[in-house]
This record gives C-alpha cells, structure tokens and sequence, in this order.
C-alpha cells in the first residue's frame, strides 16, 4: 500500500476525478446531448439523430454566428501577432524606462475583460473620445457610436481585442527573443549582415515556434470569442458570434441543449481542422528553413 | 453529568421540537433593494406569527441571471415552492407543467384583482398577480414652455405629441425632444409595443393563426417611431435617456414609475409632467407586465405555499410593498383606491394607464417573438431604415416559431 505506484495513484486521484466529473463526462455528455431535441424545461427527450446538425447547417443565425467569427479570427490573428512582434522588438532594446512600456502594454491582458469592455463601449459611443479622434482626421464616425452600426460594431470589437491581447504575445515573442542566442547576431555582424537581414534569417526563423504557439492559441481563444460581445452588444448589429449562439440558443433564451450541443461540436471540428491546418503549414516552413 | 446532558436532548427533542414549524416553504423573489428587502421580510415575519406551523425560506435572485437559476431549478427538480415570476415567463413555464393551476384560487379574487389575463395560458391560471408595471409619457414642462406651449398642456393625440417633440427638438444644440432606446435586449419592444397597438396593429390575426406584424398599421407606428427617433432623438440605453430627460435635455419620454422614485431619491429639480400615452384619438395603449407570484408543481406544501401567496398579495400588504417599493403599482383594484396613489397625481396616471394597458401575447415563444420585434424595429432605426421589410422579415420568424 505505501509502494510509491499507490502513493502516486492516491495523489494523482484528485486531479484524475476532476478530470473524469468535470471535462470528459461533460464533452462525452454533450456529444450525445447534439443528438436529442433535449430542452433543459422539458423533462423527456428524443433521439433525433443529425437532425440539429441538418437544422444547423440551414439555420441563417448559425451561419451568419459563424461568418463574424470567421472575420475575428481572420481579422485579429494577423495583427494581434504583427503588432505584438513588433512590440516585443521595441522593449527588447536596452533603453532608459523599457519596464514601464513592458507594464504598460502587458497591464491590459491582466485587467478583467468586462471593465476593458465596458470602458470600450464608452470611448466608441456617440461623442466618445473614439469619435472625436475620428472627426480630428477628418472620418465621420457612425451616428449612433460604432457599436451602434452594422459597418462598424463587429471592428470595433475586434480593435479592442488587438489592444487588450498584445501585451501577452508580446511577453512571449519577448521570451523567444531572449531564447537566441547573441552568437548568432555576432557571427552574422561579422559576415556583413544588416539589420534587416539578420532578422530576416535568424531572429524569424528561431522564432517560428514561438509564433506556431501563438498564433494556435490566439485562433482557439478568438473562435471562442463570447465574453466582449456579450457585455458590449449582445450580439446585435451583426456582431453575434458562435459561442454567443452557442449561449443564446443553450442558456439565455431557447434553452435547447440538444441544439447548442451539436453547434458547439460543430465550433470544435472548426477549431481543430484550423489548428491542424495552422500547425501543418508553419512547420512545413519551419522544415524549408 | 451524562445522564443530564440525555436529559436535556430529550426535553428538547419532546417540546423543543414541537414548537418548530411543521412545513417550511422556500420563495425565490427578486427585491433585494436594501429600501424593499425589509418589508418583504417583515410580510414573511407577519405571516409565520399568524401561521405558526409554517416557515417561510427567502431566497434573493437577481433580474441579470434569476430567469436561469429558475429554469436550472426546474431542470434539476429542486424547485421552491413559491417564485416570484415576470409575466412573459408564466407561458414558457407552464407549457412544461412546472406551475401548479391555480384557477380556482383566481376566479375567487377576480373582481379585485387586474392581469390575471397574463397568468392565464390555454384557459388555465398559473400564478396571481402581485403588482403590475406600465409605461406613462413623461414631458419636461420647462422646455415645452420654451417650445412656446401653454403651462397647462399636455399633447391630447399623437399628432400634437409628434409636433411638440419637434418643435422641442429643435429648441438648440442638445436639445432632443424624444428619448429614444439603443438596441437594448428586452427593452425596446416595451417602447415600440405602445406605439404598436395605439396605432390599432394586432400581433396575431383573430383567429391567432397567424402573425400580422407587417401589417399597415404596423408600418405606421414603426414610421411614427422612427420619425421621432430620425428627427428629434436622443439615442441611448433606458438608463441614459433618463439620465438626459432629469438633466433637462429631453421633452417626451416614455418611461415606468422607477423615474419617479428617481427623483425623489436624487432630489432632482425637473418641472415633471406625466400623461397617458397619446394615441390617434387620446388616449393611447401602452405596454402592461407585471410581477406574479406562483406555486410550482413540484412543491410539497402547496397550501401552505398559496396561503402565503394569498397573505403577500393582500390589498393592505400590496400598499405597504408598493410604498416601500416607490416603483410598483398594486394589482389589487382596492388597493389603487388607497389613499397613497389617489394622492399623488404621477402615481394616478399610472393607475389609469394601467386600465388602458395591453400586455404581450400569453405564449411560451413569446422571449423569442420578443427578440424578432427588436430586431425588426433595430433594422428600422439603426440598420437598413426600411420599415416594411423588417416587419416582413418579423412576421416570418414569428410564424416559425410558432409552428415550431
């Protein structure tokens, strides 16, 4: 009994029967759940087979959940990972007060989403200050505030997302850039490399990883997207993303289980052929390098 | 000193215990206001003195996620015996069969009380009325002066209503002469819906086979509203419209007795006007919902749990609620009489809108059709500006729904 195997077994339970209650029954359950008309106020259920897939895949809302998050995803990836690069080459330099910017972009990313939110809904109302930066330069803002507007609500929410996550990325790019090594940089210096190519051909590609790392967490986090559409427009104005869907059509207001089940193993299969396809393509680069 | 220690668990268990409560009873309401908890709690205090073999277990919930904690109870069969329930979920609730019939109880009280038509689904009662909330026009009489109208006016239709709020509208910079709702969930129908029916619009066809919702008249309320929302409108979310309006920046808007306990609070300086909701020929229909209290179905002790019902919704203790409350009009006809409401002229416009009020199809889709008349009248305003399309667009989904 006091053999190291069931000393291991006696600590590792706890974790094990967290695992078991709270993450595989609840995806097992609701794998099955998407196959049953089950509605949480209705005591019976059905089998109902594929049929809320089949519902799904005609259902206009699904389809336009998932097409706005498609264009977060898309949207955001690319310059939440650009800007927060080129932060993380910013701070990197030795200069008087790089702690402070080093904070200063890393605070939002530790602040709650809700108070960034809700401080966001009102810089993009009418007469805000988003508003007023954009009469500055000439653009006329939306006349109701940028959440208000169908051209504008679904961006605005995305503009934010980029400020508050580069601070993060920007802490990990740091790390991978600290991760190369100064041989590198000096034995390129003494070639005759510049700058721009010593980024080109060593900071880059060393930091290949770091980005694959990124850019996968970032796209599973951005499909995921509830949180700032919720607090700031409830998914009008075209806004509605698929895990909004998913809690709409499961717990605010359908309360179709079965229905919001099958849609967020649908959002799964999304996220993972994604992933796959992001890991495939940069470590087929990774290997050209 | 063992044998006194047995001694003593035994008296207790023999007498101790007989003066406990036989039944306990668990209600889940919504009035955690620090001004209102205290008299719900002393209702309850009053009941147990006066019913000493019944316990009553208060629950607080909140208006952000108490619609979820019930569904969740009813889902788990852990529900309490009393709820306290918003009007639009009696339908959704007791289609599955989790409230218990109450329709005897309510043919005895139906004379005093109004709103049993909002606990009724398919000819049966589920719950009793407590209090019942409307929406009256607020005007600010300083800028209607400016406007250059009389101190005693009040818009007697809707045309002298739309002129004012113009003309107020266009006194100068920041100056709006109607508040208009932002795409806010839950909300914004309330504001359309008087609109709707005091141009004479119908939800559903007589036979309530089917939705009318892109009728004519429809369009034109939906019209009048955006004229109002296009030309003179503040636009912003209930709670900004109200900030404006007691600032003095708004002439009309449509608001619930919640404004009035504003003022009073805040001790706002505002030269207040309050007036039914204009219509073609004064006056108008504005939005009714209310506040009903419920047996569940799966409550053990449902006499125990009507009778408290019964105590709460009393004429005398619905005065009592709705003085401490300062934002709720009785259901109880006898109880409008009360010298309180008959006092307070604000508070009597409520009372007479309350009797020229309409309330929302009893229905279990009725969330849902909610949300496909927002977004109609969302579409109208913020979006596409077309009126009939968006109302076309509405009466399909709710057509749907239905079927469904």
């Amino acid at each position: 009994m006091n053999s190291p195997k069931s000393t291991a077994l006696v600590l590792a339970l706890p974790w094990g029967a967290t695992l078991i209650l709270f993450w595989l029954f609840p995806l097992v359950y609701s794998f099955v759940m998407g196959f049953t008309d089950y509605r949480l106020l209705v005591a019976d259920y059905q089998w109902v087979g594929w049929s809320n897939y089949r519902e799904l895949f005609l259902d206009p809302d699904f389809g336009a959940a998932l097409k706005n998050t498609f264009v977060f995803v898309i949207g955001t990836i690319p310059v939440t990972t650009v800007v927060a690069l080129g932060l993380a080459l910013l701070v990197s330099r030795g200069f008087k007060g790089r702690g402070i910017f080093r904070a200063g972009f890393f605070l939002p990313s530790v602040t709650s989403m809700v108070v960034i939110a809700l401080i966001f809904t009102n810089l993009y109302q009418r007469g805000g200050y988003v508003a007023m930066l954009a009469e500055l330069v000439g653009l006329s803002p939306p006349e109701y505030g940028f959440l208000y507007d169908q051209g504008t609500a679904l961006y605005s929410i995305m503009a934010m997302d980029v400020w508050m996550s580069v601070g993060y990325y920007m802490l990990i790019f740091l790390a991978g850039l600290k991760a190369i090594p100064d041989e590198l940089y000096e034995a390129a210096e003494i070639a005759g490399a510049g700058k721009l190519r010593q980024f080109g051909t060593i900071t880059l590609p060393l930091l290949r990883p770091v980005a694959l790392f990124i850019v996968v967490i970032n796209s599973i986090k951005s499909f995921q997207v509830f949180v700032e559409i919720f607090v700031m427009t409830k998914g009008k104005f075209d806004t509605a993303t698929a895990v909004y869907f998913i809690y709409n059509e499961g717990l605010a207001t359908h309360f179709r289980f079965g229905y919001a089940s099958a849609a967020a193993y649908v959002l799964f299969i999304i996220i993972a052929v994604f992933s796959a396809v992001q890991f495939a393509l940069l470590r087929r680069r990774e290997a050209l390098w | 000193m063992n044998k006194r220690c047995l001694l003593t668990v035994l008296l207790y268990w023999l007498f101790g215990a007989s003066v406990q409560a036989s039944e306990t009873i668990e209600w889940w309401q919504f009035w955690t206001d620090p001004g209102v908890k205290p008299t719900i709690q002393a209702m309850v205090n009053e009941f147990e003195q006066a019913n000493p073999d019944i316990e009553v277990k208060l629950t607080d919930l909140t208006w952000a996620n108490g619609h979820e904690k019930i569904v969740i109870s009813f889902a788990s069969g852990k529900a309490p015996d009393v709820l306290e329930l918003g009007s639009d979920w009696i339908a959704q609730f007791a289609v599955h069969g989790h409230l218990a019939e109450t329709t005897a109880d309510a043919l005895k009280d139906s004379a005093d009380f109004r709103g049993w038509s909002m606990a009724t689904y398919q000819g049966k009662v589920y719950a009793r009325p407590w209090i019942l909330g409307t929406r009256v026009l607020f005007a600010n009489r300083d800028l209607l002066t400016k406007a250059g109208y009389e101190e005693d006016f009040v818009p007697a239709d809707q045309q002298e209503f739309k002129e004012a709020a113009f003309k107020i509208g266009n006194l100068g910079r920041n100056i709006y002469g109607w508040g208009s709702n932002t795409a806010e969930k839950h909300r914004l129908y309330k504001k359309f819906l008087p609109f709707f029916w005091t141009t004479g619009a119908q939800l559903f066809t007589d036979d309530d086979k089917y939705c009318v919702l892109s009728s004519k008249k429809a369009a034109d309320a939906l019209l009048l509203y955006k004229e109002l929302h296009d030309s003179c409108g503040y636009v912003a979310t209930q709670r900004g419209i109200e900030d404006a309006f007691l600032d003095g920046k708004i002439g009309f808007i449509l608001s619930g007795d919640w404004l009035l306990k504003r003022i009073e609070l805040e001790k706002r300086e505002i030269n207040l006007v309050s007036t039914l909701m204009p219509g073609p020929r004064f006056p108008g229909r504005s939005f009714l919902g209310g506040e009903f209290l419920a047996v569940t179905e799966a409550s053990t002790h449902k006499a125990a749990a009507a009778k408290l019902i019964e105590f709460i919704t009393s004429p005398e203790n619905q005065v009592r609620f709705c003085k401490a409350s300062r934002s709720a009009n009785p259901s109880s006809k006898t109880a409008q009489e009360d010298e309180y409401f008959r006092s307070n002229a604000h508070l009597q416009t409520f009372i007479k809108q309350i009797a020229m009020a309409k309330h929302p199809p009893v229905d279990p889709n009725w969330v849902e059709m909610e949300t496909a008349i927002e977004e109609a009248v969302e579409d109208a305003l913020f979006g596409s500006g077309l009126i009939a399309e968006p109302l076309m667009k509405a009466r399909i989904k709710i057509d749907k729904l239905r079927r469904r």
